[in-house]
């Protein structure tokens, strides 16, 4: 089977900083991929190659069999791209049914028909009961599950999610892993970003490694938390993971 | 976090349309009292038309200002467009402004296109200057073009009593006109404000690279909101000629009378809501006029002194208008009910 989203040789330099550096990778339909590395390791970067914020010195996206590199972020979305910002980005002055709307409007050109969508996606997230909230008002779980519900509601083909998990506690974390394997269930695609190691083992099915923009080690969430070179950019040479 | 209760009323979070529409006739009927009850004094009538027009105007502004979060301060431009051109054509072909208004007002969107796509890349205050730089460029262009505008000297439109005309023998006539533009400017925002256009509007507004993850295209949605805006406050200029009859570039560039009021009149009663910029073209036009009226001997100037004072306090302390705190007050007594027990 094809590759859903095909990144080949991708390069993001910024002056003399090379902040993804020659990665190439891919996500086939159904699929979970995580993406780990430490801080500044060029995770974001690379999203935003993915998603059109910012153009690559060099390589391609290739997204649904089509090069996408001259398409704009909206463009993007248009065609199935779905993704949440790492900080994130509620339309604050609106409340969480209209921001969700604003991602149902997408497919639905009136607006009770886009409303009855929205209402859908806020059920499947659990939301439902936030619909009229100001969503300026929400705590950061609530937020961070509302950018999910506004990715979700683009009916992406592939939905790219950057540290949805960053700042939650354990049962708001727990919480939010169960949502993720019930939409994957349904059949979505996910690319994650996720810093949380404990998050990444226990649902991805393939794990990336980035580390100073470059793809150190590629495999299973078990056989990369094991690997050396993973080791020594996390922790640095000669240690090892706490036991869990 | 809460188990979500599929019993929770959905219906409510978005205004029906009849509710909508319901709420819009009562204003209406609220906005035309005043005009009903004083058209046989010629003093008040011409305020209240005058006050009709601006609130009109400011409304249109606010599509773009206040939906689209584009806060601009060139509408001036697109005024002068509608009063000029209606001005020029109806002296040079004798044309009735009843036929000339809806294309001149397609002129002034295709004009507004143009001259904001190059801006619409600035953010924020730069966006404002930009827009500030076009009313100053269209004041030189208007003195300098003569053959068509008059130059310094102005247009005059001669007095020809008649519906045809636009031109009418008593000021309350002119109220029923201005209201009518009100009301469509106002009915324009309350359609637009449930349209895909208007929901992405506000988003644009909130936050630009938000929403074009969600797959807006916001250089299109801004000018889209831009065009209609300036083809409703076009309308407004032309009223405006054939109620002056006479026009000039200082009365139609003079920014804290035009260009910048506009932007004013939304600000104090309330940005980005429906009801707010009439609300502060009723609670200025007619302040404004009494100010000027009291002080015109005693104390010239006095007016703007105090009207800026009160300008400043307002963005100081009434971020959301006189119509942002009318609906926390309401809010708060709402609550307070609620409360006890």
């Amino acid at each position: 089977m094809t590759a859903m989203l095909d990144i080949q040789h991708a390069s993001k330099h910024f002056l003399g900083l090379r902040a993804v550096d020659d990665v190439s990778m891919s996500v086939k339909k159904g699929e979970i991929v995580s993406i780990i590395g430490p801080n500044g390791a060029g995770k974001t970067t690379f999203f935003n190659l993915i998603t059109g914020q910012l153009a690559p010195t060099m390589g391609d996206v290739v997204f649904l069999g089509q090069k996408v590199n001259d398409l704009a972020p909206h463009q993007r979305a248009k065609i199935g791209m779905g993704r949440t910002f790492q900080i994130s980005k509620p339309l604050i002055a609106m409340s969480v049914l209209e921001n969700v709307m604003i991602g149902t409007f997408k497919n639905e050109s009136s607006m009770n028909r886009a409303k009855e969508k929205a209402i859908e996606v806020l059920e499947t997230v659990s939301m439902l009961d936030l619909a009229g909230k100001r969503s300026g008002d929400l705590t950061l779980s609530q937020r961070r599950r509302l950018e999910v519900a506004r990715a979700l509601a683009l009916e992406p083909q592939i939905m790219l999610l950057d540290e949805v998990m960053a700042g939650l506690n354990q049962s708001e974390v727990s919480q939010s892993i169960e949502l993720l394997q019930r939409l994957h269930a349904q059949g979505h695609t996910f690319l994650i970003i996720e810093h949380n190691l404990k998050v990444v083992r226990a649902f991805s099915e393939r794990v990336l490694v980035l580390d100073q923009g470059r793809l150190i080690a590629e495999g299973s969430a078990e056989e990369i938390l094991n690997a050396p070179e993973v080791i020594k950019a996390y922790l640095g040479e000669g240690h090892q993971w706490k036991k869990s | 976090m809460n188990k979500t209760n599929s019993n929770v009323s959905t219906h409510a979070l978005i205004d029906s349309a009849t509710s909508v529409w319901g709420k819009y006739l009562l204003g209406m009927f609220a906005l035309a009292l005043p005009g009903v009850l004083l058209y046989h004094d010629a003093h008040w009538i011409n305020i209240i038309a005058f006050t009709y027009l601006m609130a009109g105007v400011a409304a249109a502004w606010n599509i773009i200002g206040g939906f689209g979060g584009q806060f601009s301060l060139g509408h001036g431009v697109f005024f002068s467009i509608g009063a000029y051109a209606t001005a020029r054509i109806y002296i040079s072909f004798d044309l009735s402004p009843w036929l000339i208004t809806l294309p001149i007002a397609v002129c002034a969107a295709a004009v507004a296109a143009l001259i904001s796509w190059p801006t619409f890349r600035l953010r924020g205050p730069f966006f404002a200057i930009a827009t500030l730089a076009f009313n100053e460029v269209a004041f030189v262009l208007a003195n300098h073009f003569d053959s068509l505008t008059g130059g310094p000297r102005g247009l005059m439109i001669s007095f020809k009593a008649s519906l045809g005309n636009m031109i009418f023998k008593d000021r309350w006539q002119y109220a029923i006109l201005m209201f009518g533009f009100v009301a469509l400017v106002v009915a324009v925002s309350v359609a637009l404000r449930r349209t895909r256009l208007g929901y992405y509007l506000l988003a644009v507004r909130e936050d630009e690279d938000s929403a074009r993850a969600s797959g807006i295209d916001v250089l299109k949605v801004k000018l889209q909101g831009m065009a209609l805006s300036a083809a409703l406050t076009s309308v407004g200029g032309t009223l405006f000629a054939m109620y002056l009859r006479f026009i000039d570039p200082p009365t139609l560039f003079t920014l804290p009378e035009v260009g910048v009021k506009f932007a004013l009149i939304s600000l104090i009663g309330g940005i980005g809501t429906i009801a707010g910029p009439v609300l502060g073209a009723v609670l200025i036009i007619p302040f404004e006029n009494y100010l000027r009226a009291e002080f015109a001997n005693s104390l010239p100037g006095m007016s703007l002194v105090i009207l800026g004072f009160l300008m400043v306090m307002a963005a100081l302390f009434m971020k959301k208008g006189v119509y942002g705190l009318l609906l926390d007050i309401l809010q708060k007594i709402k609550g307070k009910k609620g409360d006890a027990p």
